[in-house]
């Protein structure tokens, strides 16, 4: 097992290698010039030329590239362009609210899809199953800054229980800090409520015909043990394997949540990076998106051979 | 009798302390400031220093924690700040200024003379106006430690209107080992004399920008005006909250979660102005003037004729009606600079107000008689941008409509800055026309403005060139008072129309919208919002 993770880490290397060289060409060849965003509106050609020269980007393309491969080796993600200060403590900034609105969606919907999920493959056929199947449509059709949106109408403006935006850091208060979360984590976590609860549903579906679950209930198991222990369990490698896969749509989604929710998270940083084109920025955080991805995957397998005893690596 | 037992009490703190570290007891907050404006910006604050780059942003944090040598009032005359004492020498050619009484930087050294010195050379390099007035600068020297001059080639009209404009970039005063730092490197120490202090450890880019009052700023004793007069800071506390969705900000503002929105889109102020508590007031009344370059360095537009004629077909009322869309916010206007400023003069813009069948047709012969063979123009779209987005799709639409070939080239406004820098012709990387806007105030001088040079290669993006309306930029930078300016922009704005030095697609203001109910005293300043004599009253 140990030589296992030692391996899946040591391929992470060329992952983020090969994100690194992608993230690095795609920017550099695509229009936008970060000297000329600096200068802003009224400045001179001779201006642009001169900001230009001074961070470095009139030197040759793959000395650009060399350089910020040998100072991201030595753990350096370099320095804004715009603010001038390290990308590291930009994105240290960043993290806490990124990983709380990560965090609490990941519960909630976990928590709701699994319940829902199982609810309608117990229930199958039923309204209740119906309900849900139509609850999981709905959840993947509506984009999340409509549901941001309508979520900040209703429960900020009209009821005024949650606030309509804004982090409040943990150091200020659990309470304080969730209150900010409840509305954003909602609007998030809906499509991946809707992807897990079908998921949950269709692989319940299969582990309910089995033979064993037949046997279960002759032996008089409750229903409640008979779900949980005797098919949950057999049906959540499926489930552990969307999981895995939906923090990419985690990720993707947090963009959008933290403009709506004001949130000052990685997402906006990058967003933000990309309009005005700050590399340092965007390849700083593709990188490490790209490591954490890597890193989730693993736990996913990971989980798997606890799951299954027949799984071993 | 219930006793309360040492363990017990070990145990209650014990219990709150551990609850406290986890969160689940909120610690005390911070000591509330009691008077704090919580204001979402337009942009986003990214650069710290406001001389390296001309970004408005910039300009804003500047106006909070600098402080200028002059300002403009609020009529737009330049009115002494930091200077006390001041005149000019019998030939007019020497400037002498001395520093009022009482300055002090945020790390409580005094104000000296040759800090201004320092300032005023490093922001010469990269203003148009400062470049302007270097060319006839002989000496910029501090005389003793609070008094400096400014000596001249030539008598020189503009160099108070040049210290106080509010235009990017402004003048800022900062201390001389900052300003030493070359003015193409961004400074990294954020020490000014200014009314309020950067508070650089709650500087979060993209998210949030505090600012503290500075308790040892010495206002003047006039009243606030414009830039000028007394800055008298009535908040301990002034938060930048950085919100990319204008939705968000208006919902937050309705909510009272802020107290001031500085750019509501034009559609959702009827609901803000619905909204208990908030108010909406045109602070910056000279607005915003839109335009529409033209590449004169490449065909059609290197063509005298192809210009005139896309200066008939290009429509204002279209323009504003398709990107401002409120009739009350918008106008159009005949003046290259800036109609209700004291030099927003209309000669020779009559061709604007034939009817546009009329105008469309004189557009067409004018086109054949350029010799336009139908070759794609290239029209820079920025998509990103509301007002950028509609106006590009209007400008060629209108073009079309005369026969032009026209070609969007889409993107987002960090493509088109980019692209408009590329002097290549269209179908190598460079481009035929794009939009966008300045500053009604900075648009109004035709010196502080960088875009109204015609200086060819050397001039702004599009490159114009005219050898008569630099003869005339210079009369009017050496007139000698108010009246003679206005005759030379009369005859400025003429052949600006005539050759067709860019085209101007009307005006407009952005209404801000504050919680009335709780603050008061927004002073209308053009191009920087100033936090100086706001009170805090609910």
């Amino acid at each position: 097992m140990i030589a296992y993770i030692v391996r899946r880490l040591l391929a992470t290397i060329p992952v983020m290698a090969i994100v690194g060289v992608f993230v690095f060409m795609l920017l550099h060849l695509a229009p936008g010039d970060p000297a000329a965003i600096i200068a802003g509106d009224n400045a001179t050609t001779a201006n642009i030329e001169a900001i230009r020269t001074r961070l470095g980007l009139d030197r040759p393309l793959h000395e650009q590239f060399l350089s910020w491969v040998w100072a991201t080796l030595q753990g350096d993600l370099g320095i804004s362009m715009f603010s001038n200060l390290p990308v590291t403590k930009l994105v240290l900034q960043r993290a806490e609210p990124t990983i709380a609105l990560a965090t609490t969606t990941l519960i909630v919907a976990v928590t709701i899809a699994i319940t829902v999920g199982v609810l309608a493959a117990w229930k199958a056929g039923t309204i209740i199953d119906r309900a849900v199947m139509a609850f999981a449509v709905m959840g993947f059709s509506v984009p999340v800054f409509v549901v941001g949106y309508l979520l900040v109408y209703l429960f900020a403006m009209k009821l005024k229980w949650l606030p309509v935006q804004g982090y409040v850091p943990l150091e200020q208060g659990l309470w304080p800090c969730l209150r900010n979360l409840i509305l954003p984590s909602i609007a998030l976590g809906l499509a991946y409520v809707a992807l897990i609860a079908r998921i949950t549903r269709a692989s319940m579906l299969d582990v309910l015909a089995e033979d064993y679950i037949r046997t279960a209930n002759a032996k008089g198991v409750t229903t409640g043990v008979m779900l949980t222990r005797h098919a949950l369990k057999n049906a959540a490698v499926p489930i552990v394997t969307v999981i895995g896969i939906g923090v990419a749509l985690l990720i993707s989604g947090v963009v959008i949540t933290e403009s709506v929710f004001n949130i000052p998270g990685v997402g906006r940083l990058v967003v933000d990076a990309i309009a005005r084109r700050d590399y340092p920025i965007i390849q700083g955080v593709m990188i490490i998106f790209s490591g954490v991805y890597v890193l989730v995957n693993l736990a996913v397998d990971l989980i798997y051979t606890f799951l299954d005893p027949r799984i071993r690596y | 009798m219930v006793k309360t037992t040492r363990r017990q009490i070990l145990a209650a703190g014990a219990a709150t302390t551990a609850l406290t570290g986890i969160g689940i007891v909120a610690r005390p907050a911070r000591a509330q400031a009691a008077k704090q404006i919580r204001m979402v910006p337009h942009g986003d604050l990214r650069v710290l220093d406001p001389i390296w780059t001309t970004a408005n942003m910039s300009a804003y944090h500047g106006a909070m924690i600098y402080d200028t040598l002059f300002g403009y009032d609020g009529d737009l005359q330049p009115r002494p700040q930091m200077v006390g004492k001041h005149g000019v020498s019998d030939d007019k050619k020497t400037y002498t200024f001395e520093l009022r009484p009482g300055l002090k930087w945020h790390d409580g050294g005094a104000v000296t003379a040759k800090d201004c010195v320092a300032s005023l050379r490093r922001w010469a390099v990269k203003d148009g106006a400062g470049q302007h007035m270097m060319q006839r600068v002989t000496d910029i020297s501090a005389n003793d430690e609070k008094t400096f001059k400014i000596v001249l080639k030539e008598p020189y009209g503009l160099i108070y209107e040049a210290l106080a404009k509010t235009s990017t970039p402004l003048c800022y005063m900062m201390k001389e080992e900052i300003a030493n730092t070359d003015p193409n490197t961004q400074i990294t120490k954020h020490i000014g004399s200014g009314p309020f202090k950067f508070i650089e450890g709650e500087y979060r880019p993209g998210s949030r920008v505090v600012y503290e009052r500075n308790a040892d700023y010495v206002p003047r004793s006039e009243p606030a005006s414009g830039i000028a007069g007394g800055k008298v800071v009535k908040l301990d506390r002034v938060i930048w909250d950085i919100m990319p969705d204008a939705q968000t900000a208006a919902a937050a503002l309705m909510a009272g979660e802020i107290e001031f929105f500085e750019v509501p889109p034009v559609d959702i102020i009827g609901a803000l102005e619905a909204a208990p508590g908030v108010k909406i007031e045109v602070l910056n009344k000279l607005g915003n003037v839109g335009y529409c370059r033209l590449n004169h360095l490449h065909a059609p537009f290197n063509n005298l004729k192809a210009r005139q004629a896309a200066q008939l077909a290009v429509s204002q009322d279209d323009f504003l009606r398709a990107a401002i869309g409120n009739a009350k916010y918008y106008q159009a206007c005949g003046s290259n600079f800036t109609c209700g400023s004291p030099m927003g003069v209309e000669d020779g813009s009559d061709v604007l107000k034939l009817p546009m069948a009329q105008r469309q047709a004189r557009a067409r012969e004018l086109l054949k008689e350029s010799g336009y063979d139908g070759k794609p123009i290239t029209v820079l779209h920025a998509t990103d941008i509301h007002v950028m987005n509609q106006a590009a799709q209007v400008i060629a639409q209108n073009l079309r409509q005369i026969g032009m070939n026209v070609q969007l080239a889409s993107s987002d406004w960090g493509g088109v800055v980019t692209r408009r820098s590329n002097k290549n012709p269209p179908d190598q990387g460079g481009w035929n026309v794009f939009f966008t806007w300045g500053g009604g105030n900075a648009t109004a001088s035709p010196i502080n403005l960088f875009a109204h040079a015609a200086t060819g290669q050397n001039a702004w993006f599009g490159w114009p060139e005219n050898a008569l309306h630099e003869q005339l930029r210079n009369e009017w930078a050496a007139a000698p008072d108010l009246a003679a300016r206005r005759a030379v922009a009369q005859r400025m704005n003429k052949n600006m129309f005539d050759y067709v030095h860019d085209i101007k697609t009307g005006q407009w203001v952005g209404p801000v919208a504050y919680r009335g109910d709780r603050m008061k005293g927004m002073l209308p300043v053009p191009e920087v919002i100033p936090w100086w004599n706001v009170e805090r009253i609910g």
